[in-house]
Order: C-alpha cells, then structure tokens, then sequence
C-alpha cells in the first residue's frame, strides 16, 4: 500500500490564537500512522493566518477522515479542509 | 519552457502502473532532479546494474518526497512544447474521492492507466467517473504493461474495447479519449515510437500530452466563493473566508449569500493579508460586505453577484456512481451530501434512471434499487437548504460526495437545478 500526502488547511478561530501552540497541538492529536511533514502558513486577512499542514497517511481506508475529525477536535481550531492530496 | 499550465491527474487502478508512469514522464522529460540520477546511477553500477537509473529512481522518488522537510504535493512537475504539467497521482483508495472532489487544485485533464493484463479493475470505473465527476475534458487512455502481454495487438484491442464501453457507461464522450499502447517500465511509446508496436501508428504519450486542448480559466463564469469560515474581526466587523471558485469580486460589487438570501456591497477585500482591489479563482480571501452581521451567514453559504446569484436548489437531478454500499439503495434513503464547503442531509427522491454497464444505453426506468458499481440518474432533495449549480454551467459547484456510515459510497455531478 502506497502513501498519500493530504495538504490540509487548518484555520484558527482568531486572529490573536498562538500559532505555534497550535501547530503543537495539531501534532500531538495525530492519529495512530499519521505523521506531520512540515507545516506552511499562509496570511489570509486581517490577521488571519492559516496554517496547512502536510499529514501523510496510508493510501487506504479511512483516508483523511480521522485526521480531519482529530484536528477539528482541537482548541484554537475554526475549521479544516483537505486542500489536496497525492500518492507519494 | 512554456508558458501555458495544466493541472494533469494520473488515475487508474492500484497495481496498473500509475506510479511507474509518473516516475517515466519525469525520467524522460528531465524532470529528475541531476542529484537525484546521479545518487541512483552510482547505486546502479554499485550494484553492477549499470545503465538501469530509472527502476533506482522510481524505488527512490517517494522516499526522497517522504524524507524532505516539506512536501509539496503539487510539485511533479514536468513540461512539454506546449505545457508545463503539474501531475496529481491520484490515491487509489476511494476514501479520497471526497478530498478529490471539495479539494483545491482541480484537474484540467487525466491520462487513465490500464494494465493490458488485467483490463478494466474497480478502481478503474471508479476513476474514469471520478474523472467526469471533476469536469476533466480529455481522458488519455495509457493501456499499460505491454510488455507483459508480448505487445499483442489483439490484446490491446480487446481491452481498448473494454474501456470503451466503461466510458460510456459513464457518458464520456469516447471522441474525447485517445488510447495510446505503453510500457511505462521499459518506455515503449513515452517518448519515442517503439518498434514493439509496429500495429500502431498512433501519437505517442507526450505527443498526445503536448496536443491537450488549452485548459479555460474560469473567470468568464459568474462569480462563486464558498464560505469556509465566518470571523468578527475588532475594527472591521463580519470577514467571511473562503476560497474563490470560478468568476471575480471586485471591491464595489453588490454581492448576494446564498441560501442564506442577504447581501450587500464589498467594501474591503484582503488576500495574503494585503487590501486588494480585486480576486479572482484560486485566490484565498477574507472580505467585508457592508451591512452583513456574523449570524446572517454561514459556512457552506455561496457568495456571488446579486444580479446572478448562486442557485438555490429545492430538488436537483444528478448523475451518481455507487462506490460502495453494503446493501441497496433506494428511494427515500437520506445520507449526508459533501459539496464544496457545505454538508448537508439530503433525500434521493426517486431513482429515475438506471445506467446499462455493457451498453451505456438506459438499462432501466425508474428501477427499484440501486447498488455498488451501479451509474444512475436521481433526484434529490436537500433537507436544509443548498446552494450548488448545474455541472454543465459551473463544474466547480456542480459535484458532491456521498457520505454515510464513515465512508463514501457515492460521488455524483449535478444535471439541473431546480430552484426554490
């Protein structure tokens, strides 16, 4: 079974939210076989920074769903949107 | 290089080759980092393979891609006389199609990858529907493997025939889709003609790549932003975000929200935390439309202008292809349908066509049930209201996933609309 690559965007609920401290916290929620490649971030709008982290899961079942659940899960966290995604 | 871009998906079953054709493209248009070869032809002759870079380089490619700090997803890059193409290799597990579909960066046009030993596989209808699903114009059909099956003509057109009749199950327009016999193993009709398939006279792979009709920027369409997120922002007051699908906002313009039904004048527009004068599809924004408070709209509504506003659908008629289901599926059943930034419950009403895989003809009127591996024609009726368009007009708003228990079970495109 091959891997995927999803680049996932990850919006705060504020523009004053810590973004490292979120970031480490999208990190630690990782579901099992999960794993963070790097994390860019994007300025918005007035001061709304979203940050998109590359998760690389398996290219099997479940896809992205599980990442997308935990990351909505955490605090800081407005919304979550796979913004694309590719077999490695 | 040249300056038109095209977005390219690779698709087609699992073990059909899809990652070996992806690692050739790249080998043979010189898209392969220098280092990158030279670190494998050492290994090569290490290895006393000398002269055998490219199995290196495919083994290495998803490693080196894994290992990078970032991985830039959108970064296959390779080019032709007329294109630069960016390659998306599509995940085969069907998962992602809901991804695929509420994702960003849409496919232009798709070479489908079919092994010649096997034929058509269920991720390889799954795909070519998913390929129609995301509005892909031209369908290159790389029948692969031909070096497995010693480059029979009789082989290849047996299953040339195969896929035709997959296509038009699904109503691709089999004038769309050129077939082309490769290896991408061994190269044959890559790059160059090879003299294995003497039978065909056909164009090769890049040839046929570099011929694709020029992709359309979707600015000539009315503009539509899905609401990703709705902010209060202290000094400016409701900024709704999202990103712009097809059309432009300009600053100035009366816009409407949909299903929502308010709107207002754009006063701000903000991109990588600039004002901007202007966006246009692509661009991520945040914006401020004068009049509009944070509870008068929501995630999932549709921004356009107030004299072409996003539709609104009170039932709308689609095209569906069942992925996977347990059981069957009938009238009344009520999953949740993904469509853009919206999730919303929504009932098939009644199943009005049923298509005929062999034939692609209608097989049935108004059937009772449909299941797993079945293309239909429904309609539908969303439980709250939505906003999505015709395919056939505006492709980016005209397609959903279906989802139910944890998986997708359906994807589908939208024929029409008929409004509230």
């Amino acid at each position: 079974m091959g891997k995927v690559a999803a680049k996932i965007k990850v919006m705060p609920n504020s523009p004053e939210i810590d973004l490292d401290a979120l970031q480490e916290r999208l990190e630690s929620s990782l579901p099992e076989g999960a794993k963070i490649n790097g994390v860019e971030r994007e300025e918005v709008a007035f001061g709304l920074v979203a940050l998109y982290p590359t998760v690389i899961v398996p290219d099997g079942s479940g896809g992205t769903e599980t990442v997308e659940e935990n990351f909505t899960g955490v605090e800081g966290v407005e919304s979550v949107g796979v913004e694309n995604v590719g077999r490695i | 290089m040249s300056e038109q871009h095209q977005n390219l998906a690779i698709i087609g079953h699992v073990d059909h080759g899809k990652s070996t054709l992806v690692g050739r493209l790249l080998y043979e248009t010189g898209s392969v980092p220098e280092h990158v070869i030279e670190q494998h032809r050492e290994e090569a002759e290490e290895k006393g393979k000398g002269g055998f870079e490219f199995a290196y380089v495919m083994d290495n490619l998803a490693e080196e891609r894994e290992r990078g700090v970032t991985i830039d997803i959108a970064h296959q890059e390779f080019s032709t006389d007329a294109y630069d193409f960016t390659i998306v290799d599509c995940p085969g597990h069907r998962d992602f199609v809901k991804n695929m579909i509420t994702g960003a960066s849409q496919a232009d046009n798709a070479v489908l990858v079919v092994a010649a030993d096997d034929g058509v596989a269920p991720q390889t209808q799954e795909h070519v529907f998913l390929a129609r699903t995301l509005g892909i114009d031209e369908l290159i059909i790389g029948i692969n493997k031909m070096d497995i099956v010693d480059y029979k003509e009789d082989t290849y057109n047996e299953v040339v025939e195969e896929v035709t009749q997959l296509l038009k199950q699904v109503q691709f327009n089999t004038e769309d889709a050129s077939f082309i016999p490769i290896s991408a193993f061994e190269g044959d009709n890559i790059a160059e003609a090879s003299d294995n398939t003497g039978w065909y006279d056909g164009e090769i792979l890049l040839e046929a790549l570099n011929d694709l009709p020029e992709p359309e920027p979707p600015t000539d369409a009315p503009l539509r932003l899905p609401i990703q997120d709705v902010y209060t922002i202290s000094g400016i007051g409701t900024v709704p975000v999202g990103r712009i699908e097809t059309g432009v906002m300009n600053i100035g313009d009366n816009v409407s929200f949909q299903p929502s039904d308010v709107g207002g004048e754009v006063k701000t527009i903000e991109m990588h935390h600039e004002e901007v004068p202007k966006a246009e599809p692509g661009d991520n924004v945040g914006f401020n439309v004068r009049g509009i408070g944070k509870d008068d709209i929501r995630r999932g509504d549709v921004c356009g202008p107030a004299d072409d506003p996003p539709s609104v659908a009170e039932t709308f008629q689609a095209q569906v292809v069942v992925m996977q289901h347990p059981s069957v599926i009938t009238a009344g059943y009520t999953p949740v349908f993904h469509a853009h930034t919206s999730q919303v419950a929504c009932t098939i009403e009644s199943i009005d066509k049923k298509m005929d895989p062999a034939s692609g003809e209608v097989a049935e009127e108004n059937p009772d049930f449909i299941q797993s591996g079945d293309a239909a024609v429904v309609t539908i009726r969303p439980q709250k209201p939505l906003s999505i368009e015709p395919s056939s007009e505006i492709p980016e708003l005209g397609s959903f996933a279906i989802r139910d228990m944890g998986q997708t079970i359906a994807a589908g495109k939208v024929l029409e609309v008929n409004e509230k």
